[in-house]
């Protein structure tokens, strides 16, 4: 089966300036990859010439005609002072769908209520926007990225600003989208240790540097330490992995936490 | 004192007809924080109308080249494009609309000093709504209901690209075009609106009677209503108070928004507590 996305040999960046140079990766179908890397190490910029948006410089980037993102942004890029009932907000996502000039319909809100019960929250859909928790937020905008019925699910930054408890939720919940639904998911993070427990393939970006494999690929020490120049520690605690920088003391001492 | 007003009814009109198409458009520029870019083209817009009255005093009104409202409509429209492409290298988006504002002031001033019609400066601050005449109406009327029509035709797109322009471009849709569409009825608006208005009160209609809706309303139906409502209850009251009492219209009906806005505070606070 081809791939959703292929990324050929692709230099991204802004005007003549590459951020990323020879960038070659492909995202089949059933796909739960986590793009993961520092803040400004170029995930937004291989994200955005994912989703079309950013042309590359050299190379190619190729999306399947069927493709279709269902796209999350990161929750500080919506404006909570708009009016707006959770369920209004669910419903642009079936705009481009209902037309141009057009009003949604019943069976339009039928599918916003569904997405809403999808991710636990139809009880909300007449609630403000802004009332709710950032938990809720998020499960609203991944509940109007899914009623546009995508084939492949874009959350940037997920977990932003949540605590320990909103974070295991939504991440949960997608994990469930992907295993239960089948999605293709892509998710941007910039934290290592809460997206490899989740995802099945990483591409880590790390200052130009990049690299995909699956988990337990991406996962090792060697890998790791090369991919950020520090010596660092892959834990595993009850199966889950933690990554932790390597202190000199603990060099010093070959000690693990 | 309301046959006293009745008088003046074209005038009343005129500024009902304005109330409802900036307060419509207003609400957007609340909600996207643009309202400096408002109070910029207005000012350029009334720079339009002194470069205007300066051409017709120098003897190089060229048919309708002289117009007030065609000059300030094409000077909006420049403007108008000029910030609905976005990008402005290393100068910082509020510092391009403060310097435009500036200069827009300066230029207008120093034209209307210069213009042989000896029209007075601070016309253009408090425009001249007495002066608006049934004609004058029918144009507002013109250009009101056609940019209502759009807003109501192209609603949930103006709504999407405003609210999350990322998304929006996801699932296809070009934000900058949707952009350029509401700044265009804005600077319509504002152009058609200025020669008689005047700064302050496009202004106030672009600003006050959205935030008295979203004061009152959680949805943007509500919004859009209040909105509407409070400008035109501003216009009406004010107007009325105006001519009575021998006070400009402008700052008469602009106060009685202000203590609009007040009411709806106290409306929100009341709710609130209740």
């Amino acid at each position: 089966m081809a791939p959703l996305a292929t990324f050929d040999r692709a230099t991204l960046g802004y005007g003549r300036r590459a951020v990323l140079t020879d960038i070659s990766f492909e995202i089949p179908e059933g796909d739960f990859l986590g793009l993961v890397g520092p803040n400004g190490a170029g995930k937004t910029t291989i994200l955005r010439a994912l989703l079309g948006s950013l042309e590359p410089i050299g190379g190619s980037v190729t999306r399947a005609p069927t493709l279709r993102f269902g796209y999350v942004p990161q929750r500080d890029q919506v404006d909570y002072s708009f009016p707006l009932k959770v369920l209004d907000v669910v419903l642009m996502g079936r705009y481009d769908r209902i037309g141009l000039g057009r009003r949604p319909t019943v069976d339009d809100r039928r599918r916003a209520h569904q997405a809403l019960e999808h991710v636990g929250i139809d009880r909300l859909a007449d609630r403000p926007l802004a009332d709710l928790s950032g938990g809720q937020k998020q499960r609203t905008l991944i509940a109007r990225a899914l009623v546009g019925e995508p084939n492949v699910l874009v959350l940037d930054e997920p977990t932003n600003g949540m605590d320990l408890v909103a974070t295991t939720q939504i991440l949960g919940l997608v994990r469930e989208l992907h295993d239960r639904d089948g999605l293709t998911v892509l998710m941007v993070s910039h934290a290592l240790n809460e997206v490899s427990n989740y995802v099945e393939r990483i591409a880590l970006v790390v200052e130009g540097g990049f690299r995909i494999g699956t988990t337990a690929e991406i996962m090792t020490e060697h890998a790791l330490s090369q991919m950020y120049g520090i010596p660092v520690e892959v834990n595993s605690v009850e199966g889950h992995r933690i990554v932790v920088a390597r202190r000199r003391t603990d060099e010093a001492a070959g000690s693990r936490v | 004192m309301f046959s006293t007003v009745l008088l003046f009814r074209e005038a009343l009109y005129g500024a009902l007809v304005i109330a409802l198409a900036c307060s419509v458009i207003g609400v957007y520029v609340v909600l996207r924080r643009i309202v400096f870019v408002g109070a910029a083209l207005a000012q350029i817009s009334s720079a339009g109308i002194a470069l205007a009255l300066w051409l017709a005093g120098a003897g190089l009104a060229l048919g309708g080249a002289a117009n007030p409202t065609v000059v300030s409509l094409l000077l909006t429209l420049v403007a108008v494009l000029f910030f609905a492409s976005g990008t402005r290298g290393r100068v910082p988006p509020d510092a391009t609309i403060g310097i435009t504002y500036s200069v827009a002031a300066a230029v207008g001033i120093l034209l209307i000093a210069k213009a042989a019609s000896g029209e007075a400066h601070d016309i253009f601050l408090t425009g001249n709504i007495l002066g608006i005449t049934r004609r004058d109406t029918l144009v507002l009327l013109g250009v009101t209901v056609p940019v209502l029509a759009i807003h109501a035709l192209f609603y949930k797109e103006l709504l999407f690209v405003s609210f999350d322009r990322e998304t929006a471009g996801t699932l296809g849709y070009n934000v900058r075009r949707w952009d350029l569409l509401l700044y265009l009825t804005l600077g319509v608006v504002i152009a058609s609106a200025m020669q008689f208005a005047g700064v302050m009160l496009v202004f106030n209609f672009l600003v006050l009677p959205a935030v008295s809706g979203l004061l009152l309303s959680h949805t943007m139906r509500g919004v859009f209503f209040w909105s509407v409502v409070s400008a035109l209850v501003a216009a009406f009251v004010g107007f009325s108070l105006s001519v009575p009492f021998d006070l400009p219209s402008g700052p008469a009906i602009s106060a009685v928004s202000g203590a609009l806005v007040m009411v709806s505070w106290g409306v929100r606070r009341i709710a609130a507590y209740g």
